[in-house]
């Protein structure tokens, strides 16, 4: 590809980024096809919806809405799947590459580029040329998501709960990676949470994470998920260890609340030096330890009482991990959803499905999104309560794998140099 | 749902109030519990025994409860004791760890024994 063409790349970037700091969402569809007109190309955003079943676009006002696509069963379904770029031919006849819309490594949408014209000299070429504009439209609609309700609009299919809405703003990213370890979540039922809740930080030695059930329903319970997060994120932040963490978030319950809530909790702190983990198990189901596409262990402590209920014997556990392995958490909505004949769905079907997900190579968002749809699934009527997963994959590989593939060549290519 | 999944009944014995909870506890049914103990509080009982032998579920709403009686009854200077703790409650209770802030008996006897002030 020549200079030109990479200079027309350029002008494109930098016209959705001036056009950027002055965007409202409903702004995003036309002023983004201005900027790439040029190159003899036409975009779709397609956002994902809250549930993670389906593509939606994300339209102009007025503009003619396309019916959704399946994120099961379809091409850039199976695109937004395996977070990798895919080419398509239309019903138009139109080529078109569905590329991953990704802000950082949490998963947005799709972006649809239509290439009418001249085949591209390059093709590789091309299509990094494209995820770099999805790259950077990915960190702009996140951004710009807050400014108007139009992009949450179009990823939401039912209302949300006042609950819902509350965690909605402050969990962190579902995904994000960082070189040494790749951390995906997610919670379900997303419209109608009741006290589940996660939070995370990565640095350059460690992760951080916790997940979080807290006891009761709907906004009762969402009050008080939302307390304690904010009391270990504070404290975390600055410099409290796992057990002034846990008693902060005892003190913020016991002292907001005169009635009891108490929530479950696994706060973890895993060396990305040594692959040792140290952990507080706060009465919460233990987290599984994966090794090679296999479940290894229950990690089993002694721990303390849930947060919300003082309890000073705080005991850290430790385990030290192997390069490579997976952690995965969960709360109590996952192994106890039954089906109508109180079928529960357990920790085998939970560990089942990982393995395979995990042999399968998905991106760790993906291999997430199918257990909870596995959970959903199980249930005949609406889920008695919310099941939240955490994994976490002490991989650079897998890190990679949550982001685009030809972002993953590039990578290779700088490491070579 | 207009079916009784938990029924309570209670007996008091001084300072004592035993009750006899038979069904599922979850955050639905947890009620008629509530209402139970808070008489029995209100009644001037200081110690509650939960005799759990008929109950074969509970979720973390009827856990909840427990913790909130334990609270109320260690307040006034007595303490909820849990007797006859059927398998599937005592898993929930390991599993959370509760088990170490509720005293657990064998026996409604025993646990009524407990829960009788000494002196």
């Amino acid at each position: 590809m020549g200079e030109p063409e990479q200079l027309r790349w350029f002008t494109a970037l930098r016209t959705i980024l001036d056009r950027s700091h002055l965007w409202t969402p409903e702004d995003v569809p036309l002023s983004l096809n201005a900027a790439v007109a040029p190159l003899g190309l036409r975009v779709r955003v397609w956002l994902v919806d809250y549930e993670q079943v389906a593509l939606r676009a994300l339209v102009e006002p007025g503009g003619e809405s396309p019916d959704p696509v399946p994120v099961d069963g379809s091409l850039p379904g199976r695109a937004f799947a395996r977070i990798e770029s895919m080419a398509g031919l239309g019903r138009d006849g139109v080529r078109r590459w569905w590329v991953p819309m990704l802000d950082g490594t949490d998963r947005l949408g799709m972006i649809e580029f239509l290439v009418s014209g001249k085949t591209d000299a390059d093709q590789q070429e091309f299509v990094r040329h494209c995820e770099m504009l999805a790259g950077l439209v990915g960190h702009l609609v996140a951004t710009i998501s807050r400014r108007g309700d139009h992009i949450d609009r179009t990823r939401r299919t039912q209302p949300m709960s006042t609950a819902s809405e509350l965690l909605g703003r402050i969990l962190p990213p579902l995904t994000s990676s960082t070189d040494r370890v790749a951390l995906s979540a997610i919670l379900q039922p997303c419209y109608e949470v009741g006290g589940d809740g996660f939070d995370y930080a990565l640095d350059d030695t460690t992760a951080k994470l916790v997940i979080l059930d807290a006891v009761g329903r709907g906004l009762r319970a969402g009050l008080a998920c939302a307390v304690a997060l904010a009391a270990i994120r504070t404290t975390r932040n600055a410099g409290g260890d796992l057990a002034e963490q846990a008693s902060a978030a005892d003190a913020a319950l016991t002292g907001q609340f005169p009635d009891t809530r108490f929530a479950t909790a696994v706060l973890a702190e895993l060396d990305l030096d040594s692959g040792r983990l140290r952990f507080v198990n706060a009465g919460h189901p233990p987290p599984l330890l994966l090794r090679g596409g296999k479940l290894v262990r229950e990690l089993k402590a002694t721990g303390r009482m849930p947060l919300g209920i003082t309890d000073p014997s705080g005991e850290v556990a430790e385990h030290i991990l192997e390069p490579e392995d997976r952690l995965l958490l969960y709360t109590d909505g996952v192994t106890e959803a039954r089906t109508a004949d109180g079928d529960r769905f357990g920790l085998g079907r939970l560990v089942d499905l990982a393995e395979q997900h995990e042999r399968a190579g998905l991106p760790a968002p993906e291999t997430l999104r199918r257990l909870a749809h596995a959970v959903v699934d199980h249930q005949s009527g609406p889920p008695a309560d919310d099941a939240t997963l955490m994994l976490v994959q002490w991989s650079t590989p897998a890190a990679l794998n949550t982001v685009a593939r030809a972002g993953q060549a590039t990578r290779e290519d700088d490491t070579r140099s | 749902m207009t079916e009784q999944i938990l029924t309570v009944s209670a007996t008091t014995e001084g300072p004592v109030t035993v009750l006899s909870a038979a069904g599922e506890i979850d955050h639905d049914s947890r009620q008629s519990l509530e209402d139970a103990a808070e008489a029995a509080l209100q009644d001037g009982s200081r110690s509650l025994v939960l005799d759990l032998g008929a109950v074969a579920f509970c979720d973390s709403g009827g856990l909840s409860l427990f913790v909130d009686l334990h609270k109320r009854t260690t307040t006034r200077g007595g303490r909820l004791h849990l007797a006859s703790v059927q398998p599937a409650v005592t898993a929930v209770l390991l599993a959370t760890n509760l088990d170490r802030l509720l005293p657990v008996h064998a026996t409604v006897g025993e646990a009524v024994a407990a829960a009788r002030p000494t002196g």
